[in-house]
């Protein structure tokens, strides 16, 4: 067997690693069950807790808030019909009836569960697939490498954007973002305006706290302004464990949802919540009683939960052995393990096969502490629904301040993380997806570094990206998606106009 | 939503024009076969002017984005307006006061804008997690946050 393996399994199985793992599950269940709180901004409240940590511990305490994050969004989904997270918006259909008929144990106990196959399915994909990914990519060179970060681009914006042209110019807007600070092959420095401070460049976890945490408290806030405090759960919560019989008829739900989770969690930018409607309409599609489906039927629960849950360790996939991120959190687990100097992409498996396998192993356990917690901790950790949001809000503000500050010990990295703040605003109130421009400042740099050697080996033909298979294969699909988006964009408006002359 | 893409588009437009003015004035080196460290800039600075033109192109005729977006919800310009006025008297006060004199107020603020109006509550939430945040990350996590003018006592 690949010592790599062992290695990895010895160093997530430790006592420190799995206190971690199952602390990052406690804090993702109650973050992933606050509405209002996305596991985004759970990880980037952790974060600077994890700087100070060793890297295993902290991606695995990271890695127990992702995998959590999702299942914890299904609670508040299925007692107060909001869903926690995204993800969980199709849990909701089925389990909020459920739970209105009294049955709101029984329905918590199959989204425990069937997020629990589907994180482990996840988990055995991740473990055959990555490394051979892993092992495909490192015959990348620069030009297909460069191919590979474009293509990862336009596939986000595609995804990411209700409007192509507005996805496309985030992203822009990130990449010349990334191009304040010094050259990365020649160390001219560029925009800086004679600031000491922008010299390394704009840190991107400074950015993402900006760009995610100030729009989510004004978001709140609105919401607060517009429904109050929200509302506690009058549910009462009897059995929990799912029966036998509820096993086996979470089998073909469970089976739907968990492979189209962990394949769209492949897909650069699909996410949680595409996966989770995907499985809930195709579990009531081959449903043989459909119409049960919207008044609490069991498997419109398991299909999404299993899903959603599948996502994460799809998602883990690209990030590991390519270095591109599928969705924001993995963005964020990208910068987390840059903050500690190891750069996620096919090396990793190579230079660093314990720690890649130790990635792979954390999220096992993480899967693992999961489901003990949810079910151990449930009656409990369905309290935390009531806490006030005038205490949570204050402390995820200055939670992002110190957060900013704790990365280089510096003030401006506070300023910066304000400004962001104050553009994420600008970018939502122009209707201007954030992720691409997210992901821009994970991916810039390898697209500039790339696309410069290869120019640099070609004498400046670019030929070179047409040459190679991988790289020609690469830029047929970033064409594919963008077209394909436009069809979309297309596409829909025509609908939505039609719809508008239907109404008229 | 037209207007707001009119003006998006002329506010892009602008700071793409500016940035490529920048990008043209950066250094350059004659290396051979390489390219300049203002290449990147003007391929994505390029990419962006038109794009924000196609931008301008579709807000002049009309066509809007999918369908109208619930942006940002209704919270007065007043309150916008003060939240921004605290925060940056926040800033620009947090390296000089340090954390737990800057955060105190900063939570109270915000504790009394999310809803909070009994006043021991405010009083015991901003000054006991100000403290209590202060400590965990400075003798938990070894964090150093500068404790500014209560320097001497913490």
């Amino acid at each position: 067997m690949n010592p790599d393996i062992i290695d990895g399994f010895t160093q997530a199985s430790m006592a420190s690693t799995l206190a971690a793992t199952a602390v990052g599950c406690l804090l993702g269940l109650v973050v992933g069950m606050i509405p209002g709180l996305t596991i985004s901004t759970g990880i980037i409240i952790v974060l600077p807790l994890t700087f100070v940590l060793p890297p295993d511990i902290s991606i695995a305490l990271l890695l127990g808030l992702y995998v959590s994050g999702m299942t914890g969004g299904s609670f508040s989904a299925i007692l107060l019909n909001i869903p926690g997270t995204p993800s969980a918006s199709a849990t909701a259909l089925d389990g909020y009836p459920m739970a209105a008929r009294g049955d709101a144990g029984h329905a918590l106990g199959l989204a425990i569960t069937a997020s629990f196959i589907g994180g482990l399915f996840s988990f055995l994909c991740l473990f055959l697939i990555a490394p051979l990914l892993a092992e495909l990519a490192l015959k990348f060179q620069s030009p297909d490498l460069f191919s590979l970060v474009f293509f990862g681009l336009t596939i986000i914006c595609s995804f990411a954007a209700r409007s192509l042209i507005k996805g496309l110019l985030s992203a822009l807007i990130g990449l010349m973002i990334l191009t304040i600070g010094q050259d990365p092959m020649m160390g001219t420095a560029r925009f800086t305006f004679g600031q000491v401070n922008l010299i390394a460049g704009v840190h991107f976890l400074t950015a993402l706290i900006g760009l995610f945490a100030i729009p989510q408290l004004v978001d709140n806030l609105s919401a607060i302004i517009r429904d109050g405090q929200g509302q506690a759960s009058t549910a009462r919560i009897r059995r929990i464990v799912p029966s036998l019989a509820d096993l086996k008829s979470l089998r073909v739900p469970v089976a739907i949802g968990a492979p189209i989770g962990a394949f769209l969690g492949i897909l650069p930018g699909a996410g949680g919540p595409i996966a989770a409607f995907i499985s809930y309409d195709y579990a009531k599609k081959l449903s043989a009683t459909p119409e049960r489906f919207g008044n609490g039927a069991p498997e419109g629960i398991a299909a999404p939960e299993a899903a959603n849950n599948a996502v994460t360790g799809g998602a883990l996939i690209p990030m590991m052995t390519l270095g591109i991120p599928g969705d924001p959190v993995t963005a964020i687990l990208i910068g987390a393990l840059l903050v500690h100097g190891l750069a996620p992409g096919p090396l990793l498996f190579l230079e660093r096969g314990d720690f890649a396998y130790g990635i792979i192993f954390s999220f096992f356990w993480a899967n693992i502490f999961n489901v003990i917690i949810a079910f151990l901790g449930l009656r409990v950790l369905v309290k935390v629904l009531a806490m006030p949001k005038s205490l949570l809000m204050p402390i995820i503000a200055i939670l992002c301040v110190i957060g900013s500050y704790a990365l280089r010990n510096n003030f401006f990295d506070v300023y910066v993380m304000f400004g962001f703040g104050l553009l994420g605003l600008a970018m939502r109130w122009l209707d201007m997806p954030v992720v691409p421009l997210l992901l821009a400042l994970v991916l810039g740099r390898p697209l500039e570094e790339h696309l410069r050697v290869s120019l640099v080996a070609s004498k400046g033909e670019i030929d070179i990206f047409f040459t190679s298979p991988f790289s020609l294969f690469f830029l047929v699909m970033a064409a594919a998606s963008i077209f394909w988006s436009l069809y979309a964009e297309r596409r829909s408006k025509k609908a939505a106009g039609n719809g508008m002359e239907s109404e008229q | 939503m037209r207007k707001r893409n009119l003006i998006s588009a002329v506010v892009l437009i602008a700071i793409g024009i500016s940035y490529f003015v920048l990008s043209v004035q950066l250094p350059t080196r004659n290396i051979e076969n390489a390219t300049g460290p203002s290449f990147f800039p003007l391929v994505t600075v390029t990419g962006f002017l038109v794009l924000a033109a196609a931008l301008l192109f579709q807000a002049i005729r009309g066509r809007a984005s999918l369908g109208s977006v619930p942006t940002l919800a209704k919270i007065s310009r007043a309150t916008y307006g003060w939240a921004f006025a605290a925060a940056v008297l926040y800033l620009v006060a947090l390296p000089s006061l340090g954390f737990i004199a800057a955060n105190i107020p900063l939570f109270a603020a915000l504790m009394v804008l999310y809803g909070e109006k009994r006043p021991v509550w405010v009083a015991a939430g901003s000054i006991g997690i100000s403290v209590a945040v202060f400590f965990v990350f400075r003798e938990m996590f070894q964090i150093q946050l500068p404790a500014g003018i209560l320097g001497g006592l913490v």
